[in-house]
């Protein structure tokens, strides 16, 4: 297999006296398309949570590209190559979706700190940089308006090309299909294929949506009560006997 | 960020055309040109409040130390080195940001309420020390100091001379704030202020904006108070205070946080509403008081602001100062580093 990008050895976490998570360990190689699946209060977003830094784990260790991370702040980690999404879509609801992307891509050219209007030529690198990530998502009729005006789908994706803003290798996305309607769950799968195709992006996603991880993961990891259940391709998983009594309905695997 | 348009720019004039004319329209409105010069200081010192409150998202309820250390620093100077003008204002600046130096770091542990609180209790410990070193401040009585000549003219500045000064300074302030609000760097605060912990995701490390932040808003904070000091040439222990820092807050909130010109109406409001009702009532706070509670629950966006919402073509403007978030949360990663 290719290199390894990320890698969870022995992660735990707990608040006060609840384990969200224990001993979970996860490998996640270069150009793969990885799923977290789980039933409610798995310790999927806890797990998610140590591994993008927005919390530190209290066992365990957490490494990306080689370097440890495991209590490095995320912004560091973004650095580094990490981006991000959250479940509840984490944008800046009163700036444009032109304004959301310039915020990320001026900080990964280091502008951020400019204090003075940008130069008419970092200007056209911004814009065209904009225009493509628009392109990427499909959102470049409503580049002008601000984020809170837009239907929740286009929030997602908005929010799915800020993570790509800030050049990632790996793009980390939590239940990116929660709460979207059918025609937009299809449009967010089509843009997560793309990344991993297209921008040859390593993609980790934790989903509830059974059909769409067995479709686009190549490598699934079974989270239940804190624990990894089982881990493998989408045919292994489908064939575990635990996880189809733990989790997953019968008719389901019978469906897809 | 919309462009503020043709019509913006004609009002823009208008403004610095009639603050120009002050001097002369001042004595028919029955207005003394102390009071002028009040409106100009107190608006560049809730400007400096604006920055944060309205463009960052933090709540600087303890601006007044810096406010005092500008006073006290350019008193100081004069009085124990006999600077010149400019330098004691120079030197009013940076005992500001010496100020913000100090306690930034303390302050940006903690966001939202607590980083109020936390900057209220530092500005009372300013308070405490001017109040208690009797032998370099005065004390609770305070300290005297003349007006210094102007460096290189050998002019000593007053009435509508100083007045002058005072506008150009205005004007600067004016001029810096708004190529810095434009800027990536002010792009990137409004950011952090809607969404912090989005900001970390795109890499930014933001405690390192606020501070930065902090540092400009005490500097011209201090050059404001420097500037008070210079104009009634006197420095006392309650300029550093919270009432001090509540009033330049309550400016800010009434005129608008989040735009331009919203702490000059503010500062327009209280200090002439202030000059007025306090010759007539006793009780002239209650007026003033009401209107701001009426300002935080009606029009959140301030007088300023809430005019230029019903302006035609501007119904969907959103600027920074929208919402005032007193309870912001805390950065979750913070909670468990430290």
């Amino acid at each position: 297999m290719s290199d390894l990008l990320l890698e969870a050895k022995g992660v735990g976490k707990h608040f006060g006296g609840v384990h969200a998570v224990e001993d979970v360990s996860l490998r996640v190689h270069a150009g793969s398309i990885n799923a977290i699946i789980g039933p409610n209060g798995a310790g999927k977003t806890t797990f998610f949570n140590t591994l993008s830094g927005f919390y530190f784990p209290d066992a365990g260790h957490v490494s990306f590209i080689g370097v440890d991370v495991t209590r490095a702040p995320s912004y560091d980690r973004v650095r580094m190559g990490m981006g991000r999404t959250f479940q509840t879509s984490s944008v800046f609801p009163e700036l444009t979706v032109y304004e959301n992307l310039a915020v990320g891509i001026q900080s990964a050219d280091n502008l951020s700190f400019r204090f003075r209007t940008l130069s008419r030529a970092q200007r056209a690198t911004l814009d065209q940089k904009v225009d493509r990530l628009l392109g990427f998502v499909g959102l470049g009729a409503v580049a002008h308006r601000p984020l809170a005006e837009l239907a929740h789908g286009s929030q997602r994706l908005c929010e799915i090309a800020m993570s790509l803003s800030t050049d990632p290798k790996l793009v980390l996305l939590d239940e990116p299909m929660a709460g979207l309607a059918q025609a937009e769950t299809s449009r967010v799968v089509s843009v997560i294929r793309k990344l991993h195709a297209e921008l040859g992006l390593t993609v980790l996603f934790v989903e509830h949506n059974m059909r769409v991880v067995l479709s686009l993961a190549q490598q699934i990891t079974v989270l239940d009560r804190g624990r990894v259940l089982a881990a493998g391709t989408p045919a292994e998983i489908s064939a575990n006997a635990e996880v189809r009594e733990a989790y997953i309905g019968k008719e389901v695997i019978e469906h897809v | 960020m919309k462009s503020i348009g043709i019509w913006g720019w004609v009002a823009t004039a208008i403004l610095f055309v009639l603050l120009l004319l002050a001097p002369q329209l001042a004595p028919r409105l029955h207005l003394a040109l102390t009071i002028c010069t009040d409106v100009l200081l107190f608006a560049i010192a809730a400007m400096a409040v604006n920055l944060l409150l309205g463009y960052t998202g933090v709540l600087p309820f303890g601006n007044a130390a810096f406010f005092g250390l500008g006073a006290y620093g350019a008193g100081l100077s004069i009085q124990n080195f006999h600077v010149g003008f400019i330098t004691s204002l120079a030197i009013g600046t940076l005992a500001g940001v010496v100020g913000a130096l100090l306690i930034g770091p303390f302050l940006l542990r903690r966001r939202g309420i607590y980083f109020a609180l936390l900057m209220i209790a530092f500005g009372q410990v300013f308070y405490f020390i001017a109040y208690r070193f009797t032998n370099v401040t005065g004390g609770e009585d305070g300290m005297n100091f003349t007006r210094p000549a102007l460096e290189g003219f050998g002019i000593h500045l007053q009435d509508a001379g100083f007045y002058y000064a005072i506008l150009l300074i205005f004007t600067l302030v004016v001029a810096g704030f708004w190529l810095l609000v434009r800027s990536p760097f002010g792009r990137t605060l409004v950011a952090i202020k809607q969404n912090e912990v989005r900001a970390r995701y795109l890499g930014l490390n933001t405690d390192r904006f606020i501070f930065v932040a902090l540092l400009i808003s005490a500097a011209i904070e201090g050059l404001a108070g420097a500037c008070y000091g210079l104009s009634i040439m006197f420095a006392y222990p309650l300029l550093l205070d919270w009432h001090q820092s509540g009033d330049i807050v309550l400016m800010t909130i009434l005129g608008g946080a989040g735009t331009i010109f919203g702490p000059l109406v503010g500062a327009i409001i209280y200090v002439i509403g202030e000059d007025i009702l306090s010759t007539a009532l006793p009780w002239w706070q209650i007026p003033l008081g009401a209107l701001f509670v009426a300002c935080v629950l009606g029009f959140p966006k301030g007088l300023l602001g809430t005019a230029l919402d019903l302006l035609p073509g501007r119904k969907n403007r959103i600027e920074p100062g929208h919402d005032l978030d007193f309870a912001a949360p805390i950065i979750a990663d913070r909670e468990t580093t430290r």
